[in-house]
């Protein structure tokens, strides 16, 4: 078996792909602004999209996400994948905000209480996080990024084992964990919520039903099938950003984010443009 | 007893697998939906379900590509992008007539897959060689895979079958509308995961030193044909009866078949192994 070297993926910019990408998001901007009719349903649909699949892209760098190696206890974070951690907190939140995007309570209301769904996933899970690694293997919190915590100052090097990248879960990657879940669950409810609306006003001449109220279930369910799908593209492509492992916001690796930015604008933007078109063509 | 020796790197090349999957899907969704019209019933569903067989068997070969290079990510991940991706295509593709909907998927899901693996490879730059063509065929893979269950479950592929259905128990018609149908009723999120984690778990299961391509290529039909046994048990509420048994049939015995081959090549890549003899302790001291 040929063995190659892992990716590293430095810090810098294509800055030939990234002008592609801006191209490509300015193409589909414009064809849904003329194919649409301009500044309708439609098109601030494509637009929160968008915003959700950013928002999305952004929130899983402050995912702390540790894999294998923090289940063995040589690295910070939580031991799992970025896909499932970053699935779980935008699910949960996505639940959230679909329950009160489902009670009429609006567009703030209804991204908040995503956003909150999302952030006490995250909190729960951290919270249990700490308390396995701390009182069932015995593992203290150790950051080996930092020399102190950035929000609570505590000295780090102490507590670190030789040989590890550090260990448990800061401080500071709890908070963070938090912070990307709210984000998570943010763009995860803005997808949603701007596909039921523009679903819930095509679909009842699309499928000939008798009342508008007839279609609600298709809309709802194919409006959280999508932003489901569109979660998980932006949140893998952000986990290849951060190639695995992170500590959250107080990581190297953070700041390669406008990256992820970028292939979050273009991949959000023509998945956004398929599913609008499922209705509206 | 000898150990066979076997290449691991090598068995049947990715191109080939790559056609054979692509062409026996497209044509397993056309047989399901021809013969259904010519016949004028839902016995030959279950071809939908072995259209996403083969997609699984072609996507796990292409994950198995694409994850020797180490994503850091995980296997699971390219599981989630391929259903994340090809969920959107399938469903524009569900908008077109039956001989059109499988070419539309495929297009769009290129377009798609092709969009998303140069945002992985040049603007978040993982360089990875592979990196474009596996996104792009795994958006396909995930698109087919879907079509084939919602073709299982309920006969058709069109989206106002998926949206609204005569909801019937056993091919008792019990209800018309909307909220009982295979969109309405969310059944897509649970042929949405069935197919994600068969499509990831192959490889994740047989990576390692002893990675063979058979075994891992049999274990991926074995999962297809797994996951093709609860839509079967979904597709009581859409489908007549004699349907939904031989969709039960296919699925169980395709299951137990691929079940006891996996079984058997596990057992002869294990025989290295159990052949080991302990570590003697040296003599004479």
């Amino acid at each position: 078996m040929t063995v190659t070297p892992k990716p590293t993926g430095g810090v810098g910019m294509n800055p030939m792909a990234n002008a592609l990408s801006i191209i490509l998001l300015i193409a589909i901007i414009g064809a849904a602004w003329i194919l649409f009719g301009g500044y309708g349903l439609i098109f601030k649909a494509l637009v929160a999209v968008i915003l959700g699949g950013v928002l999305i892209g952004f929130g899983v760098h402050f995912v702390p996400v540790g894999g294998a190696p923090a289940a063995m206890g040589q690295a910070p974070g939580i031991a799992t994948g970025v896909a499932m951690l970053a699935a779980g907190a935008g699910l949960a939140g996505l639940f959230g905000g679909a329950y009160a995007a489902q009670s009429n309570l609006g567009l703030v209301t209804s991204v908040v209480a995503g956003g909150i769904g999302g952030a006490l996933m995250m909190a729960v899970t951290c919270l249990f996080v700490v308390l396995i690694y701390t009182y069932a293997m015995g593992i203290p919190s150790a950051s080996g990024k930092v020399k102190v915590d950035p929000i609570t100052g505590d000295t780090q090097a102490e507590y670190k084992s030789q040989g590890t990248e550090g260990h448990g879960l800061p401080f500071s990657s709890f908070a963070g964990g938090v912070i990307g879940g709210f984000l998570g669950g943010v763009g995860g409810t803005l997808i949603y919520y701007a596909l039921l609306q523009v679903y819930e006003d095509k679909l009842p001449a699309l499928l000939s039903a008798p009342t508008a109220q007839a279609i609600v279930p298709v809309a709802v369910s194919l409006a959280g099938v999508f932003a489901v799908g569109i979660f998980l593209v932006n949140a893998v492509l952000a986990a290849y950003n951060i190639t695995g492992t992170t500590e959250g916001f107080h990581d190297p690796k953070f700041s390669r984010f406008p990256r992820a930015i970028i292939a979050a604008l273009a991949a959000s933007a023509a998945c956004g443009l398929v599913a609008i078109l499922v209705a509206a063509i | 007893m000898t150990v066979k020796v076997e290449k691991i790197e090598g068995g049947t090349p990715h191109d080939t697998i790559m056609w054979a999957g692509l062409l026996s899907a497209l044509v397993c969704i056309y047989l399901g939906a021809g013969l259904n019209s010519m016949f004028n019933a839902y016995t030959f569903s279950f071809f939908g379900g072995l259209a996403a067989v083969a997609a699984i068997i072609w996507g796990s070969d292409t994950i198995k590509g694409l994850c020797s290079y180490g994503i850091g990510t995980g296997v699971p991940s390219v599981g989630m992008i391929s259903l994340g991706s090809g969920v959107i295509a399938m469903l524009i593709a569900t908008r077109f007539s039956w001989y059109l909907a499988p070419i539309v998927l495929v297009v769009v899901a290129v377009i798609i897959g092709a969009i998303i693996g140069y945002m992985a490879n040049d603007v978040i730059m993982m360089k990875i060689p592979v990196m474009r063509r596996s996104m792009t065929e795994v958006a396909v893979i995930g698109g087919l895979m879907l079509m084939g269950f919602a073709q299982m479950t309920t006969g058709s592929y069109a989206l106002l079958d998926l949206a609204a259905t005569k909801m019937s128990i056993l091919g008792l018609p019990i209800a018309a509308g909307f909220g009982g149908s295979f969109i309405g009723a969310s059944i897509i999120a649970v042929a949405f995961i069935l197919g994600a984690i068969a499509v990831q778990h192959p490889f994740n299961a047989c990576l390692g030193p002893s990675w063979k391509q058979d075994r891992m290529l049999m274990l991926a039909a074995e999962c297809g044909f797994l996951s093709m046994l609860p839509v079967a048990f979904m597709s009581v509420a859409y489908l007549s009866l004699p349907a939904v048994i031989v969709s039960v049939v296919v699925s169980a015995a395709g299951w137990l078949y691929t079940y006891n081959e996996y079984i058997c090549l596990a057992k002869r890549d294990a025989a290295a192994w159990l052949d080991a003899k302990p570590i003697r302790e040296p003599e004479g001291h």
